[in-house]
């Protein structure tokens, strides 16, 4: 009796540990270093529970938090999708500093009312790359502030009592816009997701924070600019496009998706491509995209 | 096996996607002021991704009013579960849709003297959309070289923008503007993934 019973464990739990083994594998080659990957890898990392905050660091080109962490290894953990939470009266009676608290994987940073964040302010511009002729966001220095999420004038005169309850509750928060030489306090925008604190930040300065912005990359081609209806002259005879049987055509496009860095643009061959392929002969189920003949 | 993996440890899923329409028909070239439209609002802007997003719901909705002169179409696309192979990705396809078309025309000053009083109309317009979101919609990931399956793609991109799941925007368009003409034989050239509707 018992040992048909082990007997069947045996088989299924074989069974289970090979399924996870070939997981494993089969996830094994995405692990390329980039610093994305790095991010990903700290917060999974950061295993639950509270730790003590030496610093924090907040940089508004990609709108990371760089947290140095008390005893701790490593000391340093990176992340974008940091939640926060004033810390409530009792909790600072009881003598609770700013502590970073993991649970299930999402980190929340709880803060005393005065606790300042290390704000780091790029400063770009727009220039235009002489090799490529294409206009590129070049940071061209940084500035140093500091930033107070929840101090307390500015949150009490800005939310009033409604939202004075909600700043004990964990939420995204992105901060106001930079003044030079001065510190921030209070936030620009909050709301339960990123999306919607960078929209509630929208609405209120009528243009995306600077993480946001500064994540933008623009790319545009052809001919629109020129079309501008202040330019003027467009001409209208067809062009003499000598040489070059091509159509004309115009294109622009942005995109807040930070490209990895990697220098090969291996495709991974992942059964996910989709599409309405034709013709490319034997199409492994996974690549798309089809090159050129 | 490796979606439902990455789907349990919470990762985010991340879908690039790239339609190409071919419109076709006396009439079509009026689309060519939509997407000109867009574009400047675009540059104006320097891409701010939410301007760019009304941009393409426009489009989108011009595309499904003038579905009479949809001609052929294709589509494809992948799915990722690391934000920087999307992007690069991304990246990748702006440089394939350019190509197929020429963006620097000649402009010697041209315009002028021997300006001829009409101008020729183009007779097939090329739209090339390019998004990338945030989770999953079956409307996009598929097949959709069929006239169904593209006027319900049409809406789910319409969908995304107002749902702010969507992380990258490109359109591209050939030919620039009215006056210029894109040739049925520069069609099978240059684009020669199209499946006829």
């Amino acid at each position: 009796m018992i040992m048909t019973i082990v007997r069947k464990f045996t088989a299924i739990f074989l069974a289970l540990s090979l399924c996870l083994t070939t997981v494993a594998c089969g996830g094994g080659n995405q692990t390329n270093s980039s610093a994305k990957n790095v991010n990903q890898i700290s917060t999974t990392n950061l295993s639950d529970g509270e730790y003590q905050i030496q610093q924090a660091t907040y940089d508004d080109a990609t709108g990371e938090y760089n947290l140095f962490l008390l005893n701790n290894k490593p000391p340093t953990f990176a992340t974008e999708n940091l939640q926060m939470a004033r810390l409530t009266d009792d909790e600072i009676k009881q003598g609770k500093k700013t502590y970073l608290k993991v649970e299930k994987g999402q980190p929340i940073l709880y803060l005393t009312e005065d606790f300042k964040l290390e704000y780091v302010h790029n400063v770009t511009e727009n220039k235009t790359n002489p090799q490529t002729g294409q206009q590129e966001t070049v940071v061209v220095r940084r500035e140093n502030s500091f930033w107070a999420p929840f101090a307390g004038s500015v949150a009490g005169s800005l939310a009033g009592q409604a939202l004075g309850s909600l700043l004990f509750r964990p939420q995204y928060y992105v901060p106001p816009v930079y003044q030079s030489g001065q510190g921030l306090s209070g936030f620009g925008g909050y709301g339960t997701s990123y999306g919607q604190a960078v929209q509630n930040y929208q609405t209120f300065y009528n243009a995306p924070p600077a993480a946001v912005t500064n994540r933008t990359a623009f790319r545009n081609t052809g001919t629109i600019r020129r079309s501008y209806p202040g330019n003027s002259t467009v001409p209208n005879t067809p062009r003499s496009t000598i040489g070059n049987n091509r159509p004309s055509g115009s294109g622009f496009g942005s995109s807040t998706l930070q490209p990895s860095g990697k220098s090969s643009t291996t495709r991974r061959n992942s059964g996910s491509g989709f599409g309405s392929g034709r013709s490319t002969a034997p199409r492994r189920s996974s690549s798309f995209g089809r090159r050129r003949r | 096996m490796r979606d439902t993996f990455n789907k349990m440890i919470g990762r985010t899923r991340y879908v690039v996607f790239r339609l190409f329409l071919h419109l076709g028909g006396g009439e079509v070239a009026p689309i060519l002021g939509v997407l000109n439209s867009a574009g400047r609002d675009a540059i104006d802007v320097d891409g701010d991704l939410e301007v760019l997003g009304e941009g393409l719901v426009e489009i989108s909705q011009t595309l499904l009013q003038y579905d009479e002169y949809w001609l052929s179409a294709a589509n494809e696309g992948d799915v990722f579960w690391d934000e920087g192979e999307a992007g690069d990705y991304v990246n990748e396809l702006f440089t394939d849709s350019a190509e197929r078309y020429l963006s620097e025309p000649n402009y010697s000053s041209d315009s002028g003297s021997n300006e001829p009083l009409s101008i020729p109309v183009t007779r097939n317009v090329i739209v090339m959309i390019t998004v990338a979101y945030e989770g999953e919609v079956p409307e996009l990931e598929t097949d959709l070289s069929n006239v169904q399956a593209l006027k319900e793609g049409l809406k789910a991109l319409i969908n995304l923008h107002y749902k702010h799941r969507l992380k990258a925007i490109q359109v591209h368009f050939s030919p620039a503007q009215l006056g210029d003409e894109l040739t049925s034989d520069q069609l099978l050239q240059y684009y020669p993934e199209l499946i006829p509707l």
